[in-house]
């Protein structure tokens, strides 16, 4: 079974509000101090990819970014993970490719590594959070998708899986080739690499292309575009229940939600 | 009589000596062995330096083996000890003479000799030995303390030692009783044996040859069995204190060649030093490093002393044999209760080194299996992402700088020192009031400092404690060379893990820096007169020495100096307090943990602090602070308690 | 052909949401000058399609046995060629966000999912979405037509009625014989009937919670009394004390209730990034310094432990004493 898992690296989504500015003019978030981390839920594909494979042997996992030269560490990491393999097709252009651009060349680089059975992606970025890599590079690759998948099964004749839904879950049954985006979930929570394996992964290759090794012009704004970006005002101030007594402070919170509710 | 010609008959009513000889090889053969086969074993070890500096070392011998004055810490124990110590070196310098009289020709007990060495002193610490073994007896079965080991061996080796010097009295006794000894006066207990031994001279000669006999084979036997028994601690106590570690306790963990090593952490005796191993065969069960625990004094399972006597156990098997969880004491459970303050190092009479073994096999634990509690996972996976270990914080390096006008070093030339700021003082709230105090005493001290502010990276401390010694690494190297970047020559920190980190451990990678507590400077400061303070205040000040600023680098004074200075009330002492002190339960990653509500160590300090009565705890850490804080707002009932770092009193006092 | 199709695949039918996206369809319909249609996907209630054409110009019931995403996005795909429509929108339900990339790829148009405001600028569709977690907006100009949208339908107020109901017309259609997913399980584990986007006082659960059981035995009763749903942050759920339906945030739901308790949550931009569009936010944190404290309305500093029982009391003695 050969599996594809794309990972994004994104700017820490965690930095301090303090800290976090935009730069309007280049459309996206300054990189100020942050750090890069890989996006959690392409984690999360990764870790179920790993874990089918203890479950179910016989897979070999190949890692694919597309992104900045700093994405050779989240590629790292993944070789750390025991992923098999890793390609990264370093995008020189700019910073934020729009969701079909992403697709598309995420379908090169995948056709350029071979035939894969499986296509993991994360449900979306924590950046930019669109949502729509697994669905178009789907349509790319003349694959079905199935979306915000936490776990899979291999069964005679194709994959099961769960998925969340808003309302609870469905199990679904497919036949590969397959792409599906993954969700969060208590089970696929990415491992810890262990130390010996970090160290391996520095010697580890990593296939690494431009645009132009793959033959693929980005044509800017051809889906959508960027025309705004900016961080809004927010500011309200927290009243802060008050008291003497706990039981004082609590009974002033009673009554400031029932205030709110009652107008329901 | 002439005192000149005073002697007594070797052998006397003995014949068939040559059978004492013949005894004597297979024990001495037993005996050796025992040594070989334990040399053998540690000789497994990895490599371990701890042959420099002999005359310090031998100082450390004469003042612990000798002088015993670790030990001598418990006077009750301490007493008993050096009564039964020093009443055998008696008897063994006794015991050599008579050999060297009998073998070897010489004339050694005469005269003067004979009767103020020979019989006097060895009556006096004959006796001495005996008083010995009964005050132990008394505690080991009657008071029955819990930090004791309760073995047959031990009690075997209570009764064979009070066994063998009875029999020297009795056989003494009667041989003066029966060859009417006129120098019988000179040996007091013999003499009073031989007066109560009511019995014809015949019986006497049977009982002396029979108990003679027993005697020789009771020794022999004790020879024999002595390196099978904690006895051996006799010479690896001092073996062990010879190669004790110099360096000061904040220096204690290993160094890792992560190119070279096959494992990382240690799961298997054979992965241990050979001074890890000689540490365990130089126990003397003694338990004091398990009574002065806090973990295990509120209640947890970790206990120093089983950890080590499980693995001296665990050295008659397979040395390649897992060793984590191979007992209770060294569950992983039990490990990771570690706070990392060397109260058991502290406390142990013969120095061994028991918190870089439970850190040894934190590493394999974290480095080989990736199996760690998870609230530490998310400190070590934070300082992997973000530099720091509180993850999940809103806050920036440089909140705390907000309205004072601080500078970052790229923009000073020639800064005094660099204000290093630490994670805690920089992202958690009540630690950023710290640090701003800090900075406003330097500034009106007129010093020239300038800080990292983002640039800053955790020490690496936290990592290293939780096991991971490979983050500790990178973060280490980065920090050093950001400093070497920046020229900085000295640095002042108000978090003694980061002065512990940048004094003890970042020299290994080329970062040698003057390093100093934020006490140390603000009371150098104070002492040159560039900080003028003036105590108004009237309140009772307790001091909470951090573990990694006193025990672990011997700094006491200075934060004192300071809680003088700033305060006219009454500077209270804790009884647990300098190198004695409790910690605070925050240092080990465990500040990360959430600790059952029954047993917390904070608490336990913080109803130490609260029954001195005084009205301010003060600290010198940023984890003391957190933990202290907490502590004292779960126990403090009606009291009022603040918890104020030096610098913040230093700073009311200069306002 | 310039109009608007409002998507309905939920089986919620005609819900406050669904309601919000046919106010903002007929918003934008009248911007551009054109109608407004809807498809609705069944299986739903025989009651919906007539709601729906109160307000919509015309109503496209696709007739299904069960929902499949393959059938449901050919059929998709075969009504909006025909309709050929400047934009399409769809809620933010499970299969509204799953289809929409892929419709748009269909139909040579463009996707964009989480929108908050859609407007007109010289003919091209704009939509406004949060990103970096929430942390800030971004306006998207749609370069492709149709845009196919998914929105935060329950922010927008609904449509007025039309003076003639729409025509309503049924279509079969047959699924697809090269399927190759298949769903053969379906999950309602909701409290209730109601979808957490609807709910209107939510009480939600953080980290600090500590355990599957004080969702249980503390949370639940008290949001029994404010006749509120239960949430969780992303925290909770990923250690499994709630199920992932819980969860509120950047991924999970997005909600936009009149009142969001926050209890023993931190306030970290992934999990404000779902309730940012709440009404009033309120927590019981013992951090004063938590995030969640900047956002909030009111709030206490205190361990929930100690709060919520007595909180629950307090609000027993207010309940009856207005009655």
């Amino acid at each position: 079974m050969k599996i594809l898992v794309c990972l994004k690296q994104i700017l820490d989504p965690e930095i301090p509000a303090r800290d976090f500015r935009v730069d309007a003019a280049k459309g996206e978030a300054e990189r100020g101090n942050a750090n890069l981390v890989t996006n959690i839920f392409c984690e999360n594909a990764l870790e179920t990819a790993l874990q089918f494979r203890e479950r179910f042997g016989d897979a070999k996992i190949t890692v694919l970014s597309f992104g900045a030269a700093s994405a050779e560490d989240s590629l790292r990491k993944a070789l750390a993970m025991k992923a098999d393999a890793a390609a990264l097709v370093i995008n020189d252009k700019n910073s934020n490719p729009d969701p079909l651009t992403v697709a598309q060349v995420l379908a090169t680089a995948i056709r350029k590594l071979g035939t894969f059975d499986l296509v993991m992606v994360g449900r979306e970025a924590g950046d930019w959070g669109a949502g729509q890599t697994a669905g178009l590079l789907a349509e790319e690759l003349s694959m079905a998708c199935v979306s915000f998948v936490d776990r899979i099964e291999a069964m005679s004749g194709g994959l099961r899986m769960k998925r969340q839904t808003d309302s609870g879950w469905e199990v679904l049954e497919a036949q590969t080739p397959l792409v599906v985006s993954i969700t969060n979930d208590e089970h696929n929570v990415p491992r810890i690499p262990k130390v010996r394996d970090v160290m391996t992964s520095y010697h580890q290759p990593i296939t690494q292309w431009t645009l132009a090794d793959l033959g693929y012009e980005i044509e800017a704004d051809k889906y959508y575009q960027l025309v705004d970006l900016s961080i809004p005002e927010k500011e309200s101030r927290c009243e802060f229940v008050t008291g003497d007594t706990l039981d004082e402070r609590v009974e002033s919170l009673a009554r400031r939600i029932t205030e709110v509710t009652s107008a329901l | 009589m002439n005192p000149a010609g005073a002697t007594r008959q070797i052998y006397w009513n003995i014949s068939h000596v040559w059978v004492m000889y013949v005894l004597l090889f297979p024990a001495l053969a037993i005996f050796v062995y025992g040594f070989y086969r334990q040399i053998k074993k540690w000789r497994r070890g990895a490599p371990a330096a701890r042959f420099d500096q002999p005359r310090r070392r031998l100082k450390l011998v004469f003042k612990h083996a000798l002088a015993q004055r670790r030990t001598a810490r418990d006077v009750y124990a301490g007493t008993f000890h050096r009564f039964i110590s020093y009443g055998f070196v008696i008897l063994t310098i006794a015991t050599t003479v008579v050999a060297l009289d009998a073998d070897f020709g010489t004339a050694i007990m005469r005269g003067h000799f004979y009767l103020y060495f020979q019989s006097f002193i060895v009556d006096a610490f004959g006796a001495l030995v005996l008083i010995g073994v009964g005050l132990a007896a008394i505690r080991r079965y009657l008071s029955r303390p819990k930090k004791l080991v309760y073995t047959d061996e031990a009690t075997w080796i209570l009764v064979a030692i009070a066994l063998i010097c009875l029999q020297g009295f009795l056989l003494e006794g009667w041989r003066i009783a029966a060859t009417n000894d006129p120098w019988a006066s000179y040996s007091p207990v013999g003499n009073l044996i031989a007066r109560l031994s009511l019995l014809s001279d015949s019986t006497l000669q049977t009982a002396h040859r029979f108990t003679w006999w027993f005697h020789l084979l009771l020794s022999f036997g004790v020879l024999a069995w002595f390196p099978y028994t904690k006895m051996m601690h006799v010479f690896t106590a001092p073996l062990n204190i010879y190669t004790a570690q110099l360096a000061p306790l904040g220096a204690s963990l290993k160094h890792l060649d992560f190119e070279k090593t096959e494992s990382f952490g240690v799961n298997s005796l054979a992965a241990f030093t050979w001074k890890d191993l000689l540490d365990l065969d130089a126990c003397t069960e003694c338990g004091r490093c398990t009574a002065v625990c806090p973990a295990h004094i509120v209640g947890k399972e970790l206990s120093p002393r089983d950890i080590i006597l499980g693995l001296r156990d665990a050295m008659h098997g397979d040395v390649n044999a897992p060793i984590i969880g191979s007992t209770p004491a060294t569950a992983p459970a039990a490990l990771w209760q570690c706070t990392t303050c060397v109260a058991c190092m502290q406390a142990c009479p013969v120095f061994i080194e028991q918190m870089p073994k439970i850190v040894d096999m934190r590493r394999f634990l974290v480095m080989e299996e990736t199996e760690f509690p998870e609230s530490m996972q998310q400190a070590i996976m934070s300082l992997e992402k973000r530099g720091h270990p509180f993850s999940g914080t809103n806050a920036t390096r440089i909140d705390w700088a907000d309205g004072l006008d601080i500078k970052h070093i790229s923009d000073v030339q020639d800064a005094e020192v660099l204000l290093w700021v630490g994670c805690g003082g920089a992202l958690i709230e009540r630690n950023q009031k710290v640090t701003r105090s800090t900075a406003q005493l330097l500034d009106r001290a007129g010093v020239r400092f300038a800080i990292l502010g983002r640039d800053e990276k955790c020490s690496g401390d936290p990592a290293r404690r939780i096991g991971n010694e490979f983050l500790y690494e990178m973060l280490a190297k980065e920090n050093v060379e950001s400093l070497k970047k920046h020229n900085v020559k000295k640095v002042v920190t108000s978090c003694p893990h980061c002065f512990n980190a940048f004094r003890n451990e970042y020299p290994h990678f080329g970062g040698n820096f003057e390093v100093y507590h934020h006490s140390e400077y603000l009371a150098r400061l104070v002492s040159e007169g560039r900080l003028k303070p003036i105590a108004t205040a009237n309140k009772s000040v307790t001091f909470h020495d951090p573990c990694y600023l006193g025990r672990q680098n011997d700094v006491y004074d200075a934060p004192r100096q300071l809680v003088q200075i700033s305060s006219q009330g009454a500077a209270v002492e804790m009884a647990r307090s300098r190198e004695k002190s409790f910690c605070c339960g925050g240092g080990g990653g465990m500040s990360f943990v959430d600790e059952p509500p029954d047993k917390r160590v904070n608490q336990e300090r913080a109803r130490e602090a609260l029954a001195t009565g005084a009205d301010v705890l003060a600290v010198g850490c940023p984890f003391c602070m957190t933990m202290m804080e907490d502590g004292i707002n779960a126990q403090r009932g009606d009291r009022e308690m603040r918890v104020m770092d030096v610098a913040e009193l230093l700073l009311e006092a200069s306002s | 052909m310039n109009d608007v199709v409002i998507c309905l695949l939920s089986p919620a039918g005609f819900d406050r949401a669904a309601q919000g996206l046919a106010g903002e369809g007929r918003r934008l319909a009248e911007k551009l000058g054109s109608q407004l249609k809807a498809i609705v996907l069944s299986p739903q209630s025989p009651a919906t399609a007539p709601e729906v054409a109160q307000v919509c110009d015309e109503v496209i019931v696709v007739e299904q046995d069960e929902y499949q995403p393959e059938t449901a996005l050919t059929a998709l795909v075969d009504v909006c060629r025909q309709l050929s429509p400047a934009a399409v929108l769809f809620g933010n339900d499970t299969y509204s966000q799953e289809v929409t990339p892929r419709l748009a790829y269909r139909l040579d148009g463009a996707a964009v999912g989480d929108a908050v405001a859609i407007t007109v600028h010289e003919q091209a569709l704009r939509v406004s979405r949060q990103v970096y977690g929430g942390k800030a907006q971004a306006t998207i100009e749609l370069k492709r037509t149709p845009a196919v949208l998914w929105t935060r339908a329950r922010s927008f107020a609904s449509a007025n009625k039309l003076s003639t109901p729409g025509n309503i017309t049924e279509l079969n259609v047959d699924a697809p014989t090269d399927t190759r997913t298949r769903i053969v399980e379906r999950k309602r584990e909701s409290q209730s009937e109601q979808r957490l986007e609807e709910a209107r006082v939510i009480v939600s659960g953080g980290r600090g919670i500590g355990g599957p059981e004080p969702f249980n035995d503390e949370l639940k009763p008290l949001a029994e009394l404010l006749g509120a749903q239960l949430a969780a942050s992303r925290a909770a759920c990923d250690a499994g004390w709630v199920p992932p339906t819980f969860q509120v945030g950047q991924t999970g739901k997005k909600v936009t209730p009149d009142l969001y308790l926050a209890i023993a949550i931190t306030g970290a931009s992934q999990h404000m990034a779902g309730i940012s569009e709440a009404k009033n936010i309120a927590a019981i944190n013992t951090d004063p310094d938590a995030p969640i404290f900047k956002h909030c309305r009111f709030g206490i500093v205190e361990d929930y432990r100690k709060v919520v029982p007595l909180l629950r009391q307090k609000l027993i003695a207010l309940q009856n004493s207005q009655r």
